[in-house]
């Protein structure tokens, strides 16, 4: 006979205790403040896709108050910003991101299906911050390519930047194989002559015993 | 049979099949989203074409560069003794034999410098350190190292010194024959008196 059997009822009781701190456990539990919403594959394929970024001829829209759909946030630090942004652009240091005020004004923003547009100086600068976003479940924020140096560049004609390439990055701007094996394209050394061999003139060694006129 | 027994074997059952709908464990570790955007906004991952080229030169055993870039475009060029794992096939078996070794730096490059800081945010969510990202990718590498500019008189001294730097790589890269340009050297001459000879006579 078990132990068990002797007093079967301390047995259920010990047993619903147990299973209730276990239950009181899980619901105490801390949520994390953040959690991957994309898979790490699902992370690859966005990166593909091309409506997660944001045009620099697109911003034309915005400027001009067509598009009043789009909030721009200059992630950049205050000083930086402070020298020269784009019109209308929140400053929220890359630093500051995750402070729950600015995590609460992203989150309305996306409740109100606003698109939020992330710049840096370049391309780079915002990359991160912009993948971070959309892996933890804000898919409403896009990333402006080109950045802020772009924009400054080309300010006064953005509309017409639609069929410029020049800020799209991933491509290959020599034919590397080609250039590494022929460097001389470049090469300053074609300008200058080859060097001299240096040339040491030695005087004849006047003999000892040289007699005079 | 006791009822409590009956109960108790109940409880085991349901909890059994809850197990059923628990959700697969991801298959990599990853780090906390706050500890990654953290990294993120580090610069510290960035090392410039002159370092890596020194690394090369200097047959770093630490260094491994991992191309990102497509198969075809690898097979057309790559950097001295890469190893190609394309965004794509970040996550397969095969590509995580190359990262999180022991004492090993993994630098990313690409034709630029997006495609490898996509590749390091991936692979530090998968908690990988010691991974490093090559600033301006090939298209810089070929700027500074394969056909580097020469400054401008105006420029500090130190960018003349890491022209110097980049003529040298260049040459160690190409096979090219460089010449240094910049410090031109004066022909030697050599001036030698002449002996005094104590006998000798005079008119």
């Amino acid at each position: 006979m078990h132990v068990h059997e002797l007093n079967p009822k301390k047995t259920l009781v010990t047993v619903i205790i147990f299973v209730l701190i276990i239950l009181v456990g899980f619901l105490t539990l801390k949520k994390p403040r953040f959690t991957y919403k994309l898979s790490l594959q699902q992370s690859i394929q966005l990166l593909h896709d091309k409506d997660a970024c944001f045009q620099p001829f697109q911003l034309a829209d915005v400027l001009n108050k067509v598009n009043g759909e789009v909030v721009l946030i200059d992630i950049r630090d205050k000083f930086t910003y402070g020298q020269g942004h784009i019109p209308g652009a929140e400053n929220i240091s890359a630093y500051d991101l995750t402070d729950p005020e600015n995590i609460e004004h992203l989150k309305e923003l996306r409740n109100k299906n606003m698109t939020v547009v992330l710049y840096g100086n370049d391309q780079l600068q915002a990359n991160g911050p912009w993948m971070w976003f959309r892996q933890t479940g804000f898919n409403n924020v896009k990333i402006l390519l080109g950045g802020y140096d772009y924009y400054k560049t080309h300010k006064n004609t953005l509309a017409e930047t639609k069929g410029d390439k020049s800020y799209r990055k991933g491509m290959a701007r020599y034919d590397y194989a080609k250039v590494a094996r022929s460097t001389t394209v470049n090469n300053n050394s074609q300008k200058t002559a080859k060097k001299k061999p240096v040339v040491i003139r030695r005087k004849k060694k006047v003999v000892a015993a040289s007699g005079g006129c | 049979m006791n009822r409590n027994y009956l109960f108790l074997t109940l409880i085991m059952l349901v909890l059994a099949a809850g197990t059923l709908f628990l959700k697969k464990t991801p298959e990599y570790k990853q780090i906390k989203p706050e500890t990654l955007l953290w990294d993120i906004i580090q610069p510290t991952r960035y090392v410039s074409t002159d370092q890596v080229a020194k690394m090369i030169i200097d047959k770093d055993p630490s260094l491994e560069l991992v191309d990102v870039r497509d198969v075809n475009s690898f097979e057309k060029f790559a950097l001295a003794n890469a190893v190609n794992v394309p965004l794509d096939s970040l996550l397969s078996p095969v590509s995580q034999d190359y990262f999180g070794l022991p004492g090993i730096k993994v630098v990313f490059y690409s034709n630029d410098d997006i495609a490898a800081d996509q590749a390091w945010v991936i692979t530090r969510r998968m908690g990988y350190g010691g991974t490093y990202v090559m600033k301006g990718g090939l298209n810089q590498w070929i700027e500074t190292i394969i056909q580097p500019k020469e400054p401008r008189e105006d420029e500090p001294y130190t960018a003349f010194e890491q022209y110097q730097f980049r003529k040298g790589v260049q040459m160690y890269f190409t096979g090219t024959k460089v010449e240094n340009t910049i410090a031109k050297k004066k022909k030697v001459v050599v001036r030698r008196k002449k002996k005094q000879v104590a006998a000798s006579g005079g008119c």
